[in-house]
């Protein structure tokens, strides 16, 4: 219940700090007098990432672009999602020592290697490098400083793409929150 | 002020307050409703159309900004639960009613199903339910509304559980499908419970209180928190005190009657709070029952994906959550368990993805394998009937309190054999039906959880081992009633709300009669 409450006064007091303009279609409100949709929040500019210093974003920001890349369609950075993981991460102490122990076994596990920074690998080195950390989370047997940080940054990666607009509306297609004046019967072939 | 005593004082204004007391109302019996939250307009107070990505962290309140209500379990807001609840409406059976004397476990109601089937009836005519008329035994049919025609994933799971001799029927809901008086039909934009903000879902401010409020006999007392029930030195309940929410400001109503209605948990409770010299363990606690007998329904689930949308195009099928439902069919079939499960599926919404971090992989493959998954996600959840045992019971903190001081209710649930043996069981069928449908099962749950809180105040013919009698009416005090999912003897596998409204209905005819042959 604490949980709960906490997360929920969380919420309250980020809405008013952030830019939401919903451009999603309401069809309801042009159907129904009564509804009031409209989220009505003071426009702030876009800041900077509140946790990560610069070279540490760079690097989340890396990493959720090779969770879920841009292809035809947007990836996670097009998204918005290494701001939402720096959001999360900012006020989750435990998370900020998965993730500071994480991107240091990463950076040592890249020299050891390459003898390079992550950043400077190619992609199919980057790859290489993460792969096992993922086997490992998919296993749900993350227990290495890496392997418990990557299980960390792809459960955030795929939370705040598949929440944002351009996830949930763009890549995957939501339709629902409108007004049908009756249910549609399935008529396919199945 | 000149002080007033109303024939009713009702403690709380959910499914069993709202019911009651607006039948009270209209019968011309002065009521006082008092409610731990505040006033909430239906129409203006609810995020129901909210998006995730309109907020920095993606969690959608329930409420919009600067709205109160719905913050504890003591301060919900007019209306109470149902203004969030799914809908769903079943009636019991027979079976469901006399449990113990079938299969032996358990304990049976003190009533028959003809006792409640008019006041099933008559709800059903005044908020409206939908369905179809499906002939089962176990599940009576009522008066129904049109159903709501299945979504596709429907067709599929029922034609995968019709492979295993299960049948899959439409849904019941308290949502209306045709327009009726200022309440529209659904639109099924899938946001149900995020509040019904047109209330074609029945909800009890709108639907039942705020029209009987216009006859002059009812009155609110919102951010009413109750703390105690009165009784006098004559055994007689005088009214309750409560606090001001905001205030923590005290004050009183005085009543001939109480009725308790405040959800099960703390219904319980507030007549644990409410000691006294003459009783000393908490108010019509003289069996030393109060709060025992606790039989939430146990629910587990599998995540999966039906092979067959794997790939298809994304539709608008939010609908209104849930079309179709698995009544219990194992009464009819061996097994080694008393009692049974229902099922209930397919009431994901769409704009949750939250499955899409248990997907493997990474990269283009990962991005794929989300996307054409996305149109063929399903849940299924069952419902299971848990019987009563001495581990599973509610009580108060000694310690912690709330911010009115008064302390923490707290739940005790310890699963018996007979729970695990459904749980098992209900877990298997499930696998067995998605597969048989054609599913990618993604995950199974291994635990049951709790859901649909019943009992605590157990309805009873004997003094000795129950709180209330067949009329709701406590053994101990004759003006006191509890009336709410707690005086449930035995739970059944169905959803509790339509039967905690009969039972309002019911008891507020008895307590009308009793009223005006001036018994209490």
């Amino acid at each position: 219940m604490a949980d709960e409450h906490e997360s929920r006064r969380e919420a309250l007091k980020i809405i008013g700090a952030i830019s939401v303009t919903c451009a999603f279609p309401f069809s309801a409100d042009e159907l129904y007098g009564q509804h009031t949709h409209l989220v009505q929040v003071q426009p702030a500019a876009q800041t900077g990432p509140k946790f990560f210093q610069p070279d540490e974003f760079r690097l989340i920001s890396r990493i959720a672009d090779l969770i879920i890349p841009r292809t035809d369609t947007p990836g996670a950075s097009d998204a918005g999602v290494p701001l939402y993981i720096d959001m999360v991460v900012a006020s989750n102490e435990r998370q900020q020592q998965v993730y500071r122990q994480g991107i240091a076994w990463l950076e040592r596990a890249s020299r050891q290697k390459y003898n390079r920074a992550f950043l400077e690998l190619t992609e199919e080195q980057q790859y290489a490098l993460l792969e096992p950390l993922c086997d490992a989370a998919d296993r749900g047997e993350a227990k290495s400083e890496g392997e418990r940080f990557f299980a960390s940054i792809k459960s955030m990666t795929a939370d705040g793409y598949y929440t944002s607009k351009t996830g949930l509306i763009d890549e995957l297609g939501y339709r629902g929150n409108t007004v049908l004046p009756q249910f549609p019967e399935c008529t396919h072939e199945h | 002020m000149p002080r007033k005593t109303y024939d009713v004082v009702v403690v709380g204004s959910g499914a069993a307050g709202g019911t009651l007391s607006a039948r009270l109302a209209r019968k011309g019996v002065t009521v006082a409703v008092v409610e731990g939250g505040p006033r909430v307009n239906t129409s203006t107070d609810f995020n129901t159309h909210a998006l995730p990505f309109e907020f920095a962290n993606r969690h959608i309140p329930t409420m919009r900004p600067g709205k109160e209500g719905f913050d504890t379990e003591r301060s919900r807001g007019l209306g109470g639960k149902t203004m969030l609840w799914n809908a769903v409406a079943f009636r019991f059976s027979q079976r469901d009613f006399k449990g113990r004397s079938i299969d032996g476990a358990g304990e049976d109601w003190p009533i028959n199903y003809s006792d409640l089937e008019p006041y099933y009836a008559s709800i059903e005519r005044e908020i409206g339910v939908c369905g179809n008329l499906d002939h089962l035994k176990d599940l009576p049919d009522g008066i129904f509304l049109p159903p709501v025609p299945f979504k596709c994933s429907d067709v599929i799971v029922a034609r995968g559980a019709a492979k295993l001799g299960v049948k899959v029927i439409h849904v019941r809901k308290a949502t209306r499908t045709t327009p009726a008086g200022a309440r529209p039909a659904c639109h099924y934009c899938g946001n149900c419970m995020a509040g019904c903000d047109v209330v074609a879902k029945y909800n009890s401010y709108d639907v039942h209180m705020a029209p009987a409020a216009r006859t002059g006999n009812l009155d609110f007392f919102p951010d009413s928190v109750v703390r105690e029930v009165v009784v006098s030195k004559e055994n007689r309940v005088t009214g309750v005190r409560y606090v001001n929410r905001t205030t923590l400001a005290e004050g009183e109503v005085h009543g001939r009657v109480v009725v308790v209605a405040c959800a099960c948990v703390q219904s319980v409770a507030l007549l644990l709070m409410s000691k006294s010299r003459l009783y000393p363990t908490g108010l019509a606690n003289s069996s030393g029952h109060l709060g025992k007998h606790f039989i939430p329904h146990f629910t587990g689930g599998v995540e999966c994906f039906l092979t067959s949308l794997i790939g298809k195009a994304p539709v608008n099928d939010e609908g209104f959550l849930d079309h179709a439902y698995v009544p219990s069919f194992m009464h009819e079939r061996k097994r080694d368990y008393a009692r049974s499960f229902g099922i209930q599926f397919n009431y994901q919404n769409r704009r949750s993805v939250g499955w899409a971090r248990s997907i493997k992989g990474m990269g283009k493959a990962y991005k794929e394998a989300v996307k054409e998954r996305y149109p063929a996600f399903l849940t299924f959840s069952p419902y299971g009937e848990m019987l009563p045992n001495p581990e599973s019971y509610i009580d108060l903190d000694p310690e912690k309190k709330d911010k009115f001081g008064l302390p923490l209710a707290r739940r005790h649930v310890k699963w018996g054999e007979n729970d695990r043996k459904i749980f098992e069981d209900m877990t298997r069928w499930s696998v067995e039906i998605l597969r048989s449908a054609g599913a990618e099962i993604l995950s199974v749950s291994k635990e049951p959880r709790t859901n649909h809180e019943l009992g605590g105040c157990r309805m009873g013919s004997d003094p000795r081992t129950s709180i209330v009698n067949a009329d709701c009416r406590t053994h101990d005090v004759e003006n006191l009633y509890v009336v709410d999912g707690s005086v449930f003897p035995s739970a059944s596998e169905k959803n509790p709300t339509h039967t905690i409204m009969g039972l309002a209905a019911r008891a507020a005819d008895h307590i009308a009669d009793r009223l005006k042959r001036r018994e209490v």
